[in-house]
């Protein structure tokens, strides 16, 4: 059920006031309600493969607990670990990477290898992770003998379930538990959210995608694209994927906050980041500290030698492409951010102790966030391309080397980027501006927080209120066409 | 202000807002299907993809005509039923891609009432991708998938779409604009200044088209060919019967497309007399093809200075003109039924 859609809005609807009903009355039924209606939610897509989230759910719950019990008696509960990660792991390298792996093997060894073509089922990149999470940490002590209804609420939990954010189980469950003292204020703030969220989505990314996928989608027939055509479609892009995203965050955010759960901020202004190194701090925060915490850190992190950290820091990031997808164009868009993460650390060692003059650092400032700005939307080419041959393409699009017009550089193209660029680096997002009041928890990267908007910050007055109610009903009025979110294909 | 009174405020603003917004759409869509003339706002051009489905629905239409402006503009309901005693409904949309094309036919040939689907062929020319349309193109208004399966809660985001999009405000709102101006007893064609499918070709007009399609012809890509050849294949078991016809463009702008690519004009025309070949070799449900592209009474006409009796531009032919064709193409009668 996509959050843009009207069975969302009533679902949603149904679930706040159903919740409210039970809230103080029964901590158990409240918990078992949201239980429901969160398979209600995911079986709304296909019923089945709800079977598959309830069965994977319960197989790690055991497992984990398991591993839990033989840490607290100091058994061995290695062979528990590794089993869960096989599990998980093979789970969706059944579902989502088989056939890619199966047809590349057969490709290159010319075998014809038989290639069983598998349904992916919707979120398993995402209730995987966090159930990885949960394994890893209870090995390492950090879980606390969760009930299994709190264990399956966690993993189901609507909100997060189809598009993250990834979220961890000690950020979760306690508040399942909780007793929340400001419903009001957690429906005003949570509905509004929803609503910037909502406009993101159906006035901004769905108006821009259909440029870029005609662009796109010509570069994947053959087109050899034109000096305009590429540079429109790789802004397009680049902003449809900002809003896309930043669109799908705040809803699932506002969902949440509506139900008194707080989810971790998962997008702060990545345009604004003045480095590679921030851009991650600030794009789909909760995936880049999850492979942080579980990839990147076991890999040895910093540990050792600089040499060694630019080779975890690259595989690192080249597995969380292939993360996006089973596709080789994911696998080099996750390499292509792997090397520039490593040129980024390796510039900072070079420049360690340098401090430019006061006159020099809003230029070099300017500076650093274009070329991050570039590095970021060049990336976004392999990403959005269909094959390599069609990132070829528009890659060679830019320096001009096609020829095709599809597009032209009109003023209505030129007004709608200024609008674009000055959205994203001018105003402030939706966490600064909805941060006073408590919208999501903390980002976990503490050199990057979130800090409240000194304009345009919510005030639940009753003229907002009529201003973000108009804005909601002209969001949908542009919902009818029903596209889904970029990011719930992984 | 409390946080409750912020809910109370916002939420009340939507509902009034979502009150007001389906008492327009459903008054004014009431308002336009009892009007006289009601059914030749199908003719004007503005998010006729968002509401058209949701219309053809509400009609239940025995004759549909699918394509781009060239249908969109040359079929008026409003003159073609009395003329032929069928219920008929215009499908047409501005620039419908290869795909849209498709996915209109593959709509109107799974409407229960639909007796004949007419669709021009230029929109299947060009060089469009699958699954390529216009922003306010959605699946989820047809009746079917595209692989042909009902489409899933399709009631409801019909309901949505009438009472709630957009795309319905603006066209019931450019809809009732267009009918209010008409005087009683006035029809569509009394004012070509507001049907502007009616108006009458002048040598401006004449003068642009030919600059504007100088570089143009029309060919037939892969894709086009692919969403042709998917739509024959819907129509093979479908009750009703599918009429093509080639456009009837003017022969000034056809010499144009003689001089563009000649070629790619007459592969165009072969492939798709070889698909439809191969189509009534082997289906039940054969397919008629009538060609327009060349000389005959309406794309000979002589333009004096430009001005036309049969065509809006060089390759917009008006309503009546349309009701020739369908003449021609025995469209109604009981022998293609």
């Amino acid at each position: 059920m996509p959050f843009n859609s009207y069975p969302y809005f009533i679902f949603l609807a149904a679930a706040v006031l159903g919740y409210w009903l039970l809230e103080n009355r029964t901590l158990t039924g409240r918990r078992v309600f949201l239980l429901l209606a969160s398979y209600a939610f995911y079986a709304w897509w296909r019923a089945d493969f709800l079977l598959l989230l309830m069965g994977s759910t319960l197989v790690n719950y055991m497992i984990g607990r398991e591993i839990e019990l033989r840490r607290a008696r100091q058994a061995d509960r290695r062979i528990f670990l590794i089993g869960g990660l096989i599990f998980n792991l093979g789970l969706i390298a059944l579902f989502k990477y088989q056939t890619l792996f199966v047809t590349t093997a057969s490709d290159l060894l010319n075998i014809g290898l038989p290639v069983s073509e598998f349904f992916l089922p919707l979120a398993i990149s995402f209730f995987t992770f966090e159930q990885i999470s949960y394994l890893v940490d209870a090995d390492t002590g950090k879980t606390r003998n969760y009930s299994l209804l709190d264990y399956a609420l966690f993993v189901a939990y609507f909100p997060h379930l189809i598009a993250g954010p990834i979220v961890r189980h000690n950020d979760l469950i306690p508040q399942f538990v909780a007793k929340r003292t400001a419903r009001a204020n957690d429906l005003a703030a949570g509905i509004t959210l929803f609503t910037i969220g909502l406009a993101k989505k159906t006035l901004i990314a769905d108006n821009l995608a259909p440029f870029a996928d005609t662009i796109f989608n010509a570069a994947g027939r053959g087109t050899a694209l034109g000096l305009t055509d590429s540079w429109l479609g790789t802004l397009f892009f680049s902003f449809q994927i900002y809003f896309d995203f930043s669109a799908y965050s705040d809803m699932a955010l506002g969902s949440a906050v509506m139900l008194g759960i707080r989810l971790p901020v998962n997008f702060h202004s990545p345009y604004k980041a003045t480095s590679i190194i921030e851009f991650w701090r600030r794009w789909h925060i909760s995936l880049s500290a999850f492979l942080r915490d579980y990839l990147y850190i076991p890999l040895g992190g910093n540990r050792g030698s600089r040499a060694r950290r630019y080779l975890n820091l690259f595989i690192t990031m080249l597995l969380g492409g292939l993360w996006h997808g089973a596709s080789w164009t994911f696998m080099l868009w996750g390499g292509l951010h792997g090397l520039y993460l490593a040129i980024n650390h390796a510039f900072r060692h070079v420049t360690k102790g340098v401090t430019p003059p006061a006159i020099w650092r809003l230029p070099l400032h300017v500076l650093s966030v274009l070329l991050t700005f570039a590095a970021t939307s060049l990336a976004w080419i392999v990403f959005r391309a269909q094959d390599l041959a069609s990132a070829r393409n528009v890659a060679g699009g830019l320096l001009g080397l096609g020829d095709s017009a599809i597009v032209s550089f009109s003023p209505l193209a030129a007004v709608t980027l200024a609008l674009l660029f000055a959205i994203v680096w001018w105003m402030p997002n939706s966490m600064q501006i909805m941060w006073r009041h408590n919208p999501a928890l903390p980002s976990p990267y503490a050199r990057d927080p979130v800090t409240p908007a000194s304009r345009l910050a919510w005030q639940p007055t009753r003229l907002q209120a009529c201003a973000y109610g108009l804005l909601c009903i002209v969001a949908i009025l542009a919902l009818s066409n029903l596209k889904p979110f970029i990011y719930f294909q992984f | 202000m409390e946080k409750n009174r912020y809910a109370f405020w916002f939420l009340g603003t939507v509902a009034l807002g979502i009150a007001a917004l389906m008492g327009f759409n459903w008054a004014v869509g009431a308002y336009i299907l009892n009007h006289p003339a009601g059914a030749s706002v199908q003719t004007l051009a503005g998010f006729e993809r968002a509401l058209k489905p949701v219309w053809l629905a509400q009609i239940r239409p025995e004759l549909v005509f699918v394509g781009s402006s060239r249908v969109r503009d040359g079929f008026d309901p409003v003159l073609i039923d009395p003329a032929l005693k069928v219920k008929s409904f215009n499908y047409g949309a501005s620039s419908m891609t290869p795909y849209e094309a498709r996915r209109f036919a593959q709509d109107a040939l799974a409407q229960p009432s639909v007796k004949q689907v007419v669709v021009s062929l230029d929109a299947f020319t060009g060089n469009g991708g699958p699954g390529e349309a216009l922003p306010s193109f959605d699946e989820t208004r047809l009746a079917v998938t595209p692989d042909g399966a009902p489409t899933q809660r399709r009631a409801l985001w019909l309901f949505t779409t009438r009472f709630l999009s957009g795309g319905a405000l603006g066209m019931n709102a450019l809809s009732v604009y267009a009918l209010a101006r008409l005087k009683t007893h006035e029809t569509a064609a009394d004012r070509p200044d507001i049907f502007n499918a009616y108006s009458h070709m002048t040598g401006a007009v004449m003068q642009r088209d030919l600059a504007y399609r100088r570089t143009r012809t029309l060919t037939m890509g892969s894709g086009p060919a692919r969403e042709f050849s998917t739509l024959l294949a819907s129509a093979c078991d479908a009750n009703a019967r599918l009429i093509l016809f080639f456009p009837p463009d003017h022969m000034a702008i056809q010499a144009r497309y003689r001089e563009g690519d000649a070629a790619a004009l007459d592969a165009f025309k072969q492939t798709v007399r070889n698909t439809v070949a191969r189509h009534n070799a082997r289906c039940a449900s054969k397919v008629v093809m009538f060609d327009f592209l060349g000389p005959n009474t309406l794309t000979t006409e002589a333009l004096r200075d430009g001005r036309s009796a049969s065509y809006v531009d060089l390759v917009h032919f008006r309503p009546p003109a349309g009701l020739w064709l369908l003449e021609k193409m025995g469209v109604g009668l009981p022998r293609l039924r």
